[in-house]
């Protein structure tokens, strides 16, 4: 055992914490999903079985919510996937000191603090005289409350759209030049090279970019949170994830319904635990591991 | 400085998963010898240098320097210096830093850091760029520098790993003979790893040859070039390698195909003859063969000729090129022919 | 692409089109901040100071000093960074680099937790802190912050720990090292490269994290700049100058970052980090 002490010692700060803040919590979170935790039962919740399920399913908006959801990660995956592709294509049509600092820009929506982010659409979408959109059409009105789900989508979207855009640039990168030079020898027009060069190679980019932002929007509600908070009027824009997060952690209603927040976050961890064990077994794993070549710690 | 020490490896074995690296070594070095492990890559010599250097752990056997067993320690605790192929120097760190790094990691004081750094860097003559990083200097340099940091502490025993197949052909000869004198000064054991069988001839006291995991002959180089012990050590060691030919002895000679050589008093059975290219010659009368390539190395003229379906090789003086397609007459030395049965052992005395 | 096509500025034009929102939206932030009223991108009036007011009064609205937010972002974002780096360095070094039973497994976690989004886990995250004492606390929210990141701090360094050469850490155990010294002496100042695309990564998701401490933290003491603007947002009357300047101010770091190094940016987001 003395052997793998020096490998322990360098291990045992991160496993401590992954122990702490991964692993507990997801066994917590079920736990919790048994349980009748609300803020008048902090100190000694019981035991509920599937209680807190049981009110789930029989929740009156849960379809609109599930349906909320499904709507949210398609519309933006879509977004995401078909801006990423088109914005790497066009800023690799273009000479790259103007395509890199064209990415670069397209990195400030994810760098920017989501507050400011939000802020930002917040005011552009006000009324007049601040609002630049009404101020545009000439109608004043507070889009984001008029087209909730088309900014919600947007804002979202233009924060997701630079990670398909940097993966799918690194693939188109990766092609050899000679597959280029042979389509132009062959007098493929821009269009033809990228539907037979381009395109065949981004299969698997473009799998994996839907497969990975899928299982992260299912989940994320930061933005959400911020621009609309499941708003405006009743459940509106209110996906799954942050429905969790308010019967939970917000205190809007002054009781916080801890347990079946937690189921509705179960369900999410379920899902995460299953697809991401999912992705290992497509990714190829193994390749990525090789033996060390010193044997000793 | 300090006398080298006998290292002494026994029953050494590694086994890599199914993999068998390095088979029931036996092996003693003697104090302030200076011995080649060589060998075809993948034949266990690295394996084994790094089994006595500390960085894996032998699957069983053991190391032991002097009476001391060191296969359990550290490398920091068995005082080995080494030499890697890629020098392996620190990039982030200058030369002086480099060579500085065993000393500082035992706490030595700067003043004598300072002190035995300049004195190595100067007996290797590269005492006046030691504020260069290592990416600056050329690669004889680097060379240096790394032998320097392997020599610094004053091990008992050095280690090189192939240190000068990444030289220029030029520059290698003279660090040959470099490192030579500077081993023997210093009076350090020392274990050269090389695949180069002409490195291993011009360096060593000893050489070890292997070939997959196993030892197949530990001798001097003279024994090894005059009595190779089995087939694998005559084809691997001289250049050209000494011709192998299959075939039968007949207790008074050797036949294989066409071939037919008079060997008075040879032994009977299925088996290989061995002769070495330098030692054929051509003459008037002989064996008839024809000539296939020739091929000019300077002073001498390497040529290929054919009996039948057997093909040897010759090294001839320079003015008795032949001219290709041509019969010649192929003249067997009466010595200088080894003898190996059909196992490929040598059959006579060793 | 290797070859440009000749009618290139056209795909230029349509790339400038669409990227025309995230310019737009950062002009309006500038514009709104420093003049006294804005009309959609028309300025109207003249510099206001009035918008930075919060920069010299010592509390707006009840909020506590914008001063004590920006040394609590400022802690908070470095704590996080410094501790993601080590020990994901560390870890990264051991699974890059050692041998120990259950390395591939480990890895194999590490990799999942990676895609494993994170966010489901707040709501048991905020009971493990209420049972630590860590609730409410900066120290807390950094805490989870790091592990978050954690596995993609690991995997990311890990990249960098494999590509060092064997021989040189060889070389460093022959000259003396023990395999911590070689961490620190040796493997770390060349995985650098590494450390400043982590640490930045870091250092910037930090610096905007807004649902951990919006989530974790109820004192004003303890607010962080992300807090402290968003407590604007939720006011009946929007002060839009004021904000846009708070905004600005917030982002004033990233901004410059941006503009200084875009390319160090694309390749830090581009070498395998999550997005």
């Amino acid at each position: 055992m003395r052997r793998y002490l020096t490998p322990l010692l360098f291990l045992s700060p991160a496993t401590l914490l992954i122990l702490l803040f991964f692993f507990t919590p997801v066994v917590a979170t079920i736990l919790l999903s048994f349980t009748d935790l609300s803020t008048t039962t902090f100190k000694n919740p019981s035991w509920v079985g599937l209680r807190n399920y049981q009110d789930l399913l029989a929740d009156p908006f849960l379809k609109k919510i599930f349906f909320n959801t499904v709507k949210y990660v398609a519309l933006t995956l879509t977004f995401n996937v078909g801006m990423g592709l088109l914005l790497a294509l066009l800023t690799s049509l273009v000479p790259q000191r103007i395509g890199d600092p064209a990415r670069a820009l397209w990195l400030l929506p994810r760098i920017l603090p989501p507050v400011v982010y939000v802020f930002i659409w917040q005011g552009i979408l006000a009324e007049a005289p601040m609002g630049l959109v009404s101020d545009i059409l000439g109608v004043s009105k507070n889009w984001l409350v008029a087209a909730p789900w088309t900014v919600v989508i947007l804002a979202n979207g233009f924060v997701g759209a630079s990670f398909g855009m940097l993966i799918f640039t690194s693939a188109i990168r990766a092609i050899s030049r000679e597959l280029f030079y042979a389509a132009a020898v062959d007098g493929a027009t821009t269009w033809q090279t990228i539907r037979r060069v381009v395109l065949p190679m981004l299969a698997w980019p473009i799998l994996f970019v839907t497969a990975y932002q899928t299982l992260s929007l299912l989940t994320s509600f930061e933005y959400i949170l911020l621009l609309t908070d499941g708003g405006p009027g009743f459940y509106t824009t209110e996906v799954w994830s942050l429905r969790a997060y308010h019967l939970a952690l917000s205190n809007y209603f002054g009781n916080v319904e801890f347990g079946l927040g937690a189921a509705m976050a179960a369900v999410l961890v379920v899902i995460g635990v299953v697809v991401s064990l999912f992705y290992l077994k497509i990714f190829n794993f193994k390749a990525l591991v090789s033996e060390p070549k010193i044997e000793i710690n | 400085m300090k006398r080298g020490i006998p290292v002494r490896l026994e029953g050494l074995s590694k086994r890599f998963g199914k993999v068998e690296a390095v088979k029931e070594l036996d092996l003693t070095i003697e104090a302030g010898e200076l011995v080649a492990f060589l060998g075809p890559s993948g034949c266990g010599k690295t394996t084994t240098l790094l089994m006595i250097a500390g960085i894996y752990r032998p699957t069983t056997g053991a190391v032991y320097f002097g009476d001391r067993r060191v296969d359990h320690l550290h490398p920091k605790d068995r005082d080995v210096g080494m030499v890697f192929q890629s020098y392996a120097l620190y990039p982030h760190l200058n030369l002086f830093e480099n060579i500085a790094f065993p000393l500082r990691l035992k706490r030595v004081p700067d003043g004598e850091v300072r002190d035995r750094v300049q004195k190595t860097a100067d007996l290797l003559g590269i005492g006046h760029i030691l504020e260069r990083k290592p990416a600056q200097v050329s690669g004889g340099q680097q060379q240096r520098a790394a032998l320097a940091r392997a020599l610094v502490k004053e091990p008992q025993v050095l280690l090189l790993d192939e240190p000068l197949s990444n030289l220029d052909a030029q520059i290698r000869l003279s660090a040959r003979a470099e490192i030579r004198r500077l081993q023997r000064d210093l009076g350090v054991t020392a274990i050269l790893v090389t695949h180069d069988q002409a490195e291993a001839l011009a360096m060593a006291d000893r050489v070890a040859v292997f070939s997959m995991g196993e030892l197949q002959q530990y001798a001097t180089p003279e024994v090894l070039y005059h009595r190779p012990k089995n087939t694998f050590v005559a084809g691997f060691v001289g250049s050209p390698p000494m011709n192998l030919i299959e075939g039968e002895f007949t207790g008074d000679g050797f036949r294989a195909g066409e071939l037919r050589i008079p060997i008075p008093g040879a032994p009977t059975g299925k088996g290989w003859l061995g002769v070495r290219p330098e030692h054929l010659s051509l003459g008037e009368t002989g064996h008839p063969a024809r000539v296939l390539v020739v091929e000019p190395l300077g002073r001498e003229v390497l040529v290929v000729v054919a009996v039948g379906e057997v093909r040897l090789q010759l090294l001839l003086p320079e003015g008795e090129k032949p001219a290709i397609d041509r019969e010649v007459q192929l003249v067997f030395p009466t010595r200088e022919l080894h003898f190996f049965n059909a196992e490929g052992r040598r059959i006579g005395p060793e | 692409m290797p070859i440009l096509p000749r009618n290139w500025p056209l795909w230029l034009l349509v790339l400038a089109l669409i990227t025309l929102p995230i310019g737009v939206g950062l002009l309006w932030l500038l514009l709104t901040a420093l003049f006294d009223q804005v009309h959609g991108l028309r300025p109207v009036g003249a510099f206001s100071p009035e918008n930075w007011r919060f920069l010299f009064e010592g509390s707006v609205g009840g909020r506590p000093s914008i001063w004590v937010a920006l040394k609590n972002s400022v802690f908070f974002a470095t704590a996080v960074a410094g501790l993601e780096v080590l020990i994901a360095s560390m870890a990264a070094y051991a699974i890059s680099r050692m041998k120990f039973p259950f390395r591939t497994p480990y890895l194999g976690m590490i990799l999942v937790l990676h895609a494993f989004p994170a966010v489901s886990l707040l709501i048991a995250i905020y009971y493990i802190l209420r049972v630590l004492g860590l609730f409410d606390t900066l120290i807390g929210v950094i805490l989870v912050k790091a592990s978050l990141e954690l596995p993609l701090g690991i995997w990311l360094m890990k990249g960098f720990f494999d590509q060092l050469s064997w021989d040189m850490e060889m070389a460093a155990l022959v000259d003396g090292a023990s395999r911590w010294t070689v961490f620190w002496k040796v493997a770390l100042p060349l995985v650098r490269p590494g450390i400043l695309a982590l640490g930045t990564f870091a250092l910037l998701s930090a610096w905007g994290e807004f649902i951990l401490p919006f989530t974790f933290i109820v004192s004003g003491k303890s607010w962080t700049l992300a807090l402290y603007m968003q407590s604007f947002m939720r006011e009946a009357f929007v002060d839009y100058g004021l904000m846009a300047a708070v905004g600005l101010f917030y982002a004033t770091p990233v901004l410059l970052l941006f503009l200084l190094g875009q390319r160090y940016l694309l390749n830090i987001y581009s070498g395998g980090v999550k997005g």
